[in-house]
């Protein structure tokens, strides 16, 4: 029996060495982009390299799509007076993407809604609550059924505007976990100003571990803790751009059908998934339906692969029930009510 | 067993409790408590730990442009006390004392985060 003994040892001790090998630290950065801070982790051979290159294509993708900046292909789309714009692949595919979640979710996402975002001053950070008059003449200028996207090229009818603010982080942490994989990381993490995206799991193998924020805006707490891996946690809320005026709060996510913000009952909706376009698509969309509407959403759109945690005014937690298992709730005063499938 | 895998077997063997003291070591220093980073454009400027503040006090940051982000450290918690940015979201957000939500100046590029303690998180979405 002796004699087993050494290979005994040596198996352990290379487990032992493998473990302490993958302790290693993440080559990581902090940047602010897209109107955001941004924080890459990226673990395993060649990690700086892809996190300089990770990098680079953020801040390309940020000067396709800035609204404000006229460089921007979103910024042409809107300023081109009804002609066709030339698009990157990327804007091609993101503006493809983001119609069909448009039209999958029955126009509670909208991107054609900058009008009024800009009117409520969320674009200038001037806030204001516009006139009734002035909120029904943006409402026929809120259809992205307007938007034209063929071969690579695109048209908007003059005086509508169009902005990616909805998708253009989801899609961007996609578009990076993706391009990761393929460069051959194991692991990372990206936290796109509030838009979590993972390739992989920890680098010892256990899941991420993702709080979501509380959205009762007296504290600065988090709200519970999902585990994931090789996913996105993205979360619409109302308490994440807001303002106040006579008593009344008005955040950012706009209801297309009003051009008001959205009320629909709802703090906030984290949409957990594979896809960080549709996690971050359907977070602002359900956002928009209210509780009701968006357990029916999911219950009928299994094909998304998606999970939900929606949080009510009331403060009752909804969760779907895949996450029965992976969400932790950590303000335990909550109620917490599952919706099946 | 010869002499030479006697050997082999009890380098081996070093090498596994080295390692293994290694991870324990980790394990019991890998939660200090809670230490709160100040990044400055990207940059990490400043280390707290927060579990040994006993006194409250305050950073000056002072950024481009006559930016200024005044920031107050206290036991367990740190905030921004005052900002000359437009927006004053930093300010209104007040204090923290874990992991889940960092404060952002985003018009100067001032981030304070929480790492370590209770709870430990990788990330937060919101």
């Amino acid at each position: 029996m002796r004699q087993h003994a050494l290979p005994a040892i040596a198996l352990a001790a290379a487990l032992l060495l493998g473990g302490c090998a993958r302790t290693q630290e993440p080559a990581s950065n902090q940047i602010f982009a897209m109107d955001t801070v941004m924080t890459l982790e990226i673990y395993g051979d060649g990690a700086q390299e892809q996190l300089n290159e990770a990098v680079g294509t953020i801040y390309r993708l940020e000067d396709l799509w800035d609204v404000t900046s006229e460089g921007s292909e979103v910024w042409a789309l809107d300023h081109s007076a009804g002609d066709w714009v030339d698009l990157s692949p990327e804007t091609a595919d993101l503006l493809a993407q983001a119609l069909e979640l448009c039209a999958l979710t029955g126009g509670a996402l909208d991107l054609t809604a900058y009008p009024a975002v800009r009117a409520w001053g969320f674009t200038t950070g001037e806030y204001r609550v516009p006139s009734q008059e002035e909120l029904d003449a943006l409402v026929p200028l809120i259809d992205y059924t307007k938007l034209e996207l063929e071969d690579g090229r695109a048209r908007l009818p003059e005086g509508m505007e169009l902005d990616l603010g909805a998708v253009a982080k989801g899609y961007t942490g996609a578009y990076l976990a993706q391009t990761l994989r393929e460069g051959g990381v194991a692991s990372a993490l990206l936290s796109l100003g509030g838009n979590v995206q993972t390739v992989g799991a920890k680098p010892d193998g256990s899941p991420w571990r993702v709080a979501i924020q509380d959205p009762d805006s007296g504290q600065q707490a988090t709200l519970g803790v999902v585990e994931v891996a090789d996913q996105a946690v993205i979360t619409s809320g109302g308490y994440q751009r807001y303002f106040e005026a006579d008593g009344e709060t008005y955040w950012h996510i706009m209801d297309p059908d009003t051009a008001a913000p959205a009320r629909s009952g709802l703090r906030s909706v984290t949409v957990i998934g594979s896809d960080g376009t549709v996690c971050d698509a359907l977070s602002t969309a359900l956002f928009v339906m209210g509780a009701e509407e968006a357990a029916a959403f999911w219950q009928v759109h299994p094909e998304l692969e998606v999970e939900l945690v929606l949080v009510e005014e009331d403060g009752t937690v909804l969760i779907t029930q895949g996450l029965e298992d992976s969400f932790q709730l950590t303000q335990e005063d909550r109620t917490l009510e599952v919706i099946a499938p | 067993m010869n002499r030479r895998t006697a050997a082999l077997s009890a380098a081996l063997a070093l090498a596994v409790l080295l390692c293994a003291g290694f991870l324990l070591w980790r394990q019991s220093h890998a939660q200090p408590g809670t230490t709160a980073q100040i990044y400055q454009f990207g940059e990490l400027v400043e280390e707290i730990p927060l579990d040994q503040v006993t006194e409250s006090y305050t950073i000056p940051l002072e950024g481009e442009d006559g930016a200024e982000n005044v920031i107050e450290v206290a036991p367990g918690r740190i905030r921004v006390r005052r900002a000359n940015c437009p927006d004053q979201v930093c300010v209104r957000q007040g204090w923290i004392s874990d992991s889940s939500v960092p404060v952002v100046c985003l018009p100067h590029q001032v981030v304070i985060q929480i790492t370590g303690g209770e709870g430990d998180v990788d990330a937060a979405a919101g």
